[in-house]
């Protein structure tokens, strides 16, 4: 009985599929076991079977002559200094016979059959030598082939990895050149950066200037500005304008066409803050006597949110904390 | 022989060292003793007829030679050509195998296998011998990894391009490897025809190595079986 794991060696052995120490284990074992001998040998007939599985070629005559050919020419005789030793011996032995004058025929048959073995012999190593030196002629030359292929490519190589180095030292200095202009670019574009810098500070100190502007502009539309009329009976002319900047708690008053005032009196300008019970003092003025004109700037003397009026009253010099005099002038 | 190689350099020497190892390798495949199963009368007659000629080979029968080359250059040519995939090379092969033979005609024993077998092994040896070397050398050129089989394509059944009648060995040869579960047959004929190491069928067949190895072992074992039982 023949396990599987010896079935499996058989196999693998008819399709010479087994190398080394598993092949020498295997035929060691081989050697010792005629059954697996026979499995090896049925294995193997099957394995040939496997060359009619190929389609089958035409079996051309000209191949057929070309073996029968070889043979005819491995059939001729050998050379002479190939065989020359075993026709010595051939030649020889009549010589020998005569100098011995009395070996018998038979000794002589004996040394004649073992002659023509050793020409046997020698004929067959011989052919086996042309075989072997075909063959060993037929890989050198395909190892030179192989090699000339192989210089080739690697020429081929060098002379491409040259221009390609040639190519890179060009792309390199390039390269460099890139490097040194880049550099004076960054060296001029740090220069411009420094002016632009400065201007940069130029511009925000604007922007700020411009903000406050701005915020100045913002603040005059909160002005607010109010028209006085004359309070006076027979003197309509008299005029005023109030212009009140609520975040300064400042204005500006001008008033024309004023009667002129004796030298103990003044006129005193009111603000009408609805949250004071009086209103609040906006200071003492006079005015010119020839013109009745004057432009003053004047501030609250307590703060104000919402105007209702201001109004103008004539007042005993220095002015008074609530008025007392004739209104001179309203405007609400 | 190493007196006639002494001109040769040492490695020519090895190489023709290595060709005459793989030689004696060839014959000490055939030295097998006789079987112990029957094989099958129509079988054994052809056997018999094929070792005659051998045996009038031996003898020096040139016309001996002439017979067995149109028996067995069909399919002998047909698996060189599979193997090689290059009808130049496989015809040098046939040819070089068909000499050894004429050589060796006195070294054959019928008992220890047919003639067709050992004429089979010698050019399937020699194909692979050729296979392995283009690989090599594929392999030193280009790194290129050797081209598919294609045995799918003319592996099977004969195709409208044969110019030869299929003959009846033939036809059940192929109905034998038919029955076979195609993992199985794969397996068996890149181990045949692909001159693979057990190592690259696994990797082709991107299969464990036991598992290759088993389907071979069962392809092959069911196809003796087959081919034993055949009319």
């Amino acid at each position: 009985m023949i396990d599987e794991r010896h079935e499996e060696l058989a196999a693998l052995h008819a399709l010479d599929l087994l190398e080394g120490a598993e092949l020498a284990a295997f035929e060691r074992a081989l050697a010792a076991d005629p059954k697996l001998q026979a499995l090896v040998r049925e294995l193997r007939e099957a394995s040939a079977a496997l060359a009619h599985t190929a389609a089958a070629a035409p079996a051309p005559a000209a191949l057929k002559a070309r073996i029968l050919a070889t043979i005819d020419r491995a059939e001729r005789p050998a050379p002479d200094n190939v065989i020359r030793p075993g026709f010595g011996v051939w030649h020889i032995l009549p010589w020998a016979a005569a100098a011995c004058f009395g070996l018998s025929a038979v000794w002589l048959g004996q040394r004649a059959s073992t002659a023509e073995s050793q020409i046997v012999a020698l004929r067959n190593e011989q052919t086996l030598t042309k075989v072997s030196l075909q063959t060993a002629l037929q890989q050198l030359e395909i190892d030179r082939l192989v090699s000339a292929k192989a210089i080739e490519e690697t020429t081929q190589k060098l002379a491409a990895a040259t221009s390609d180095l040639g190519s890179t030292r060009s792309l390199l200095a390039a390269r460099d050149e890139q490097v040194t202009s880049l550099s004076a670019r960054i060296t001029a574009l740090a220069s411009s950066a420094t002016v632009l810098e400065r201007q940069l500070g130029d511009t925000r100190q604007q922007v700020a200037q411009l903000t406050a502007d701005l915020k100045a502009q913002g603040d005059l539309a909160n002005y607010q500005i109010t028209a006085l009329a004359s309070m006076i009976e027979g003197s309509p002319k008299s005029v005023a304008a109030a212009v009140w900047n609520p975040s300064k708690q400042e204005g500006v008053l001008k008033v024309e066409n004023l009667p002129a005032l004796a030298a103990n009196e003044d006129y005193q300008l009111w603000i009408v803050d609805p949250r004071y019970p009086n209103p609040v003092d906006g200071g003492v003025f006079t005015v010119d006597p020839k013109t009745g004109a004057r432009s003053i700037s004047f501030k609250s003397k307590q703060p104000v949110e919402v105007i209702n009026a201001f109004a103008v009253t004539r007042e005993r010099k220095g002015g008074v904390p609530v008025a007392e005099g004739p209104f001179v002038l309203l405007g609400k | 022989m190493s007196t006639c190689l002494s001109f040769l350099s040492p490695g020519l020497l090895a190489v023709a060292g290595r060709d005459r190892a793989q030689a004696d390798g060839y014959r000490d495949r055939m030295t097998l003793p006789a079987p112990t199963s029957p094989t099958p009368p129509d079988s054994d007659e052809r056997q018999q007829i094929d070792a005659a000629l051998v045996q009038r080979m031996a003898a020096g029968e040139r016309d001996a030679l002439g017979d067995l080359y149109d028996r067995f250059s069909g399919p002998l040519l047909g698996a060189a050509q599979q193997i090689l995939r290059d009808s130049a090379e496989a015809q040098d092969v046939v040819h070089d195998a068909f000499v050894t033979m004429w050589e060796k005609a006195v070294t054959f024993d019928r008992t220890r296998g047919s003639a067709f077998a050992w004429a089979v092994t010698l050019v399937r040896n020699r194909a692979i011998d050729r296979v392995r070397m283009r690989r090599r050398r594929a392999e030193l050129l280009e790194g290129a990894a050797p081209a598919d089989l294609g045995y799918q394509e003319s592996g099977g059944e004969a195709t409208g391009r044969e110019t030869v009648t299929i003959g009846e060995e033939a036809r059940a040869v192929r109905a034998a490897v038919a029955t076979l579960p195609l993992e199985q047959q794969r397996a068996v004929e890149l181990a045949f025809f692909g001159g693979f190491t057990q190592e690259e069928i696994a990797r082709k067949l991107a299969a464990p190595l036991g598992t290759v190895k088993a389907r071979i072992r069962r392809g092959l074992l069911k196809l003796r079986d087959s081919l034993a039982v055949r009319p």
